[in-house]
């Protein structure tokens, strides 16, 4: 079955029109706006079902000229992510209300969520690399509309800067992957494919080989990685991610657990059969480990039920990048089977912590516990979910994890790598304890004792509205821990045949017999559990770390980076920008002069064969040495009178050239503005007194800069006029022989600026208007008394 | 030998407008800027080409309907006729404009002018 292309654009444009027509759903429907989003989640949902099992590519024709088409393909991958998008939206949407109730600017809220589900069905479905390019730094924007949500807030507003500094650099980065990828692809399949993703990934052995030919390979890769880890928040530009906690719960678990970062791993996973080698093991599977284990480390030593769990998703981000890393059709399984499992788990999670916040008003790790006497419900749905973040059988987190580990084995016996072939599982079970660990400081909120903060206060139970969400997703979550081949036969099988570079059928379920990854899960939650008593000690060990040694912390380069950038800039802005003609000029005509000279020396064009192309008479040349003599006495002239009479010399001189020039109409009018100009000069001179140079120390190096300019010129006119055709131009010779019949003038100059060309001279003439005007003006003002 | 000439002519025109663009005098600084249009003119007349100027080149036609010699390119010196111009309207404007600084300021001195700022 393929695509409908109606279908597909309408789930991507649906989103958008909602974000545009919510100010006026919110004047009719007020804070019920988010049920209204929540349908339009449906909808979307209901749109990409009806696609289910359909696989192919569509495409509208979008800037024909350019090669540029709105593609979209339908595959499990892009399904599975936009129904994991538009379902999760659903619940977001329906939880909003009650969680935002009386919060001012719902309406950006809403528009911005709204907007931010079509980027991201947008991206999933895309094939299209400009297409891509465009949604992809349209989630994050959006993302940065909702992480500044509250505008008043200082820390909110540092958030959503660095959170768009970080994800918007990154995707500069990923746009010139892209564009190095399109030039390969136009040469190996032809221009109609440059932008074209689908085609790309249809013939992946020769785009990698036309890659490696070019000696781009290693470059796209780093640039798709750069892109991707900066948008899925991996070491060393995960930072950004916990900092995002500033914006409201809901906020945080669509967009920076469930989709938003996911877009970067769900894009490796997308060039995953394109790229997919030796290095893409080296880069991807040591970047995602290094990410899954250093966050799963800043989980634990986290304060804030947020923040752990900000980290916590950094760190399965990182375990999914790590999936996806190993090349072999078990890591395809590990990236797209966690993704599923992380976006039901981790969202629910998120909702949850909105529940406790809500509820017991504080975020604070340390200020509770106990809670399932008054929350009974979450924290049957807790459980539930923080098991299977935990990895524990028979959760749906084990299986996912499970994969990683046999993946993580069997990386060695795909390729040589030397001594990481035992430090990648070693790696692997270590990240994983931190990940038992911080799962059940998050479950012992709800167990244990009520600390003593938390005694007074009297928690209700969450209205409906705020547990059906997680309480969902935690069914999920569930079904797929009973039975994890129902997920697999639904969609994951799918989503790895677009993943895997040689797909095969996959099956997981509880392990029956032993093998190195049931051994590496035992020790994974073995020492997780007999490590938890000491959590305290642990916390408080890494805590300590970022205090002795700063640049290890979170914020210290950020902070570093920006602040040096925005020194840097004022710096120069005060010493490009300080308000002297001079420096302006000086700059301008520096930069002018090098680009031009280093533009004619790199097309070898810089010494013309001969300079005979261009015949002046000599009484020509002649006139002109003498207009050259009277520019050397105007600037060499003590008063301002001696100037201008030497001017005037200067510009009657040209004049004269100009008949010599065949011109007469241009010496008539230069003869004309000359005395008109001297006039005037005569006029404003009177007015002004003699000015005095007083100082002459920038002689040297105006004199420098002026012999620069002046030798531009000279070689720019000896190089161009050698370009020149040797005729007359086919344009001239139209005039020439058109000006009678059309123009019905002799006088082919006249009539080409009163007939042919008579609305740029029209142009023209406004200008000179214009200025006429604005120096009556200007002596108006003066003499008209109003004088400040 | 005469583009050499000519090449030399516009660059030191360039040169010399130049050199007083970057005077502290705001009078001097027009008087670049007009040095600069005219040497700008002269190099676009000369991309069409300079010719020994006889009664054929003048791109005057003798009548209606005789045949069309081989005239001077029309076009660079309408292209150049409309710089002219122009060039006219922005010396006129920033001499008024000079004026006007002075009267405000009491000085002409760039430099000055720009610290005030």
């Amino acid at each position: 079955m393929s695509p409908e292309l109606t279908v597909v654009l309408a789930a991507v444009a649906l989103p958008f029109a909602a974000a545009a027509v919510t100010p006026l759903l919110f004047h009719v429907l007020g804070e019920r706006t988010g049920y209204a989003g929540g349908a339009v989640a449906a909808c979307c949902f209901g749109l990409l079902a009806s696609q289910y099992g359909a696989a192919g590519t569509v495409e509208l024709a979008w800037i024909p000229s350019l090669e540029v088409t709105l593609r979209f393909t339908v595959d499990g991958w892009a399904l599975l992510f936009a129904l994991l998008a538009s379902g999760i939206g659903v619940c977001v949407f329906l939880y909003s209300p009650a969680y935002m109730h009386g919060e001012p600017g719902l309406v950006r809220y809403y528009a911005a969520l709204l907007a931010f589900m079509g980027s991201v069905i947008g991206v999933a479905l895309a094939a299209d690399l400009v297409a891509i390019f465009l949604f992809w730094e349209l989630t994050s924007l959006c993302s940065f509309v909702l992480i500044g949500y509250h505008t008043d807030d200082d820390a909110s507003l540092y958030a959503a800067r660095m959170a768009m500094f970080v994800t918007v650099g990154g995707g500069l980065f990923l746009l010139v992957g892209f564009l190095l990828l399109s030039i390969v692809a136009g040469d190996a399949l032809g221009p109609a494919a440059a932008f074209d993703l689908a085609a790309m990934l249809e013939s992946s052995d020769e785009m990698q080989r036309a890659l490696r030919e070019a000696g781009l390979f290693v470059p796209v890769l780093g640039l798709v990685a750069i892109g991707a880890a900066t948008k899925s928040a991996q070491v060393p530009v995960h930072f950004w991610l916990p900092n995002a906690m500033a914006a409201p719960t809901p906020v945080s678990a669509f967009l920076h657990s469930a989709t938003m970062v996911k877009v970067g791993v769900y894009f490796v996973g997308r060039v995953r059969p394109l790229l997919a080698g030796l290095e893409w093991l080296l880069l991807f599977a040591t970047l995602g480990l290094a990410t899954m284990t250093i966050c799963a480390v800043l989980a634990v030593a986290s304060t804030d039920i947020k923040e752990l769990l900000a980290y916590s998703t950094a760190s399965h981000l990182g375990l999914i990048t790590a999936g996806f890393g190993f090349t072999s059709v078990l890591g395809a399984e590990t990236g797209v089977f966690h993704l599923l499992n992380h976006a039901l788990f981790k969202a629910a999670l998120f909702l949850i912590a909105g529940i406790v916040a809500h509820e017991a008003g504080t975020r604070r790790l340390g200020d509770l516990g106990g809670l399932r006497h008054d929350l009974p419900i979450t924290t049957l749905v807790t459980v539930v979910v923080a098991l299977s973040m935990a990895g524990l059988p028979p959760f749906s987190g084990f299986y996912s994890k499970e994969l990683l580990f046999e993946a993580a084995v069997e990386a060695g016996h795909v390729h040589d790598i030397g001594p990481l072939e035992w430090l990648y599982p070693a790696v692997a079970v270590f990240g994983s304890i931190f990940t038992v660990l911080y799962s059940l400081r998050f479950l012992s909120l709800f167990f244990g004792s009520r600390p003593a903060p938390l005694g007074e206060v009297s928690i209700h139970r969450p209205p409906v509205t705020l547990l059906a969400p997680p309480a969902l997703l935690a069914a999920l979550t569930a079904v797929f821990s009973v039975d994890p081949e129902l997920a697999v036969r639904a969609i994951v099988q799918s989503g790895v045949d677009a993943t895997a570079v040689s797909p095969h059928e996959m099956h997981v379920g509880l392990p029956t017999a032993y093998s190195p990854a049931v051994g590496m899960s035992a020790v994974t939650i073995g020492v997780g559990f007999l490590a938890y008593p000491f959590y305290g000690w642990i916390h408080e060990r890494i805590r300590a770390f970022p205090r002795t040694l700063p640049p290890v912390s979170s914020n210290w380069w950020y902070d570093a980076v920006v602040d040096g950038l925005t020194d840097g800039g004022a710096w120069l802005a005060s010493r490009v920008h300080n308000g002297l003609l001079r420096t302006y000029a000086t700059w301008t005509l520096a930069t002018t002069c090098a680009l031009a000279l280093l533009g004619f020396a790199a097309t070898a064009t810089i010494v013309p064969a001969d300079v005979v192309g261009l015949d002046a008479p000599p009484e020509a040349a002649l006139v002109l040495l003498v207009a050259v003599a009277a520019g050397i006495a105007v600037v060499r002239s003590e008063s301002h009178v001696a100037g201008i009479l030497t001017l005037s010399i200067l510009g009657f001189m040209i004049a004269i050239f100009y008949i010599l020039a065949s011109a007469p109409d241009l010496a008539l009018t230069q003869l004309v503005v000359e005395t008109l100009l001297l006039v005037l000069f005569l006029l404003v001179i009177e007015e002004i007194p003699e000015y005095d140079e007083v100082e002459l120390g920038n002689v040297v190096r105006d004199s420098v800069l002026s012999i620069a300019v002046g030798a531009t010129a000279f070689v720019t006119v000896l190089v161009t006029t050698d370009a020149r055709p040797a005729e007359t131009t086919a344009l001239a010779r139209y005039y020439a022989e058109q000006a009678v019949p059309k123009g019905g003038g002799t006088n082919i100059v006249n009539v080409i600026l009163v007939d042919f060309r008579g609305f740029d001279t029209l142009g023209e003439l406004v200008v000179v208007a214009l200025a006429a005007i604005s120096i009556l003006t200007l002596i108006i003002m003066r003499t008209g008394g109003d004088s400040e | 030998m005469t583009a050499f000439v000519l090449a030399l002519v516009v660059g030191a025109l360039f040169a010399l407008g130049t050199f007083l663009l970057l005077r502290r005098d705001l009078i001097r600084v027009v008087w670049g800027l007009a040095i600069v249009g005219q040497a700008a003119n002269v190099y676009l007349l000369a991309m069409g080409g300079l010719t020994e100027g006889d009664f054929e080149t003048v791109p005057i036609l003798a009548g209606h309907g005789v045949d069309v010699p081989a005239t001077a390119d029309p076009l660079v010196q309408a292209l150049v006729l409309t710089a002219i111009v122009i060039s006219f309207g922005m010396t006129a404007f920033a001499l008024v404009l000079s004026y006007r600084v002075y009267e405000e300021h009491d000085t002409l001195d760039v430099s000055e002018l720009g610290d005030r700022e």
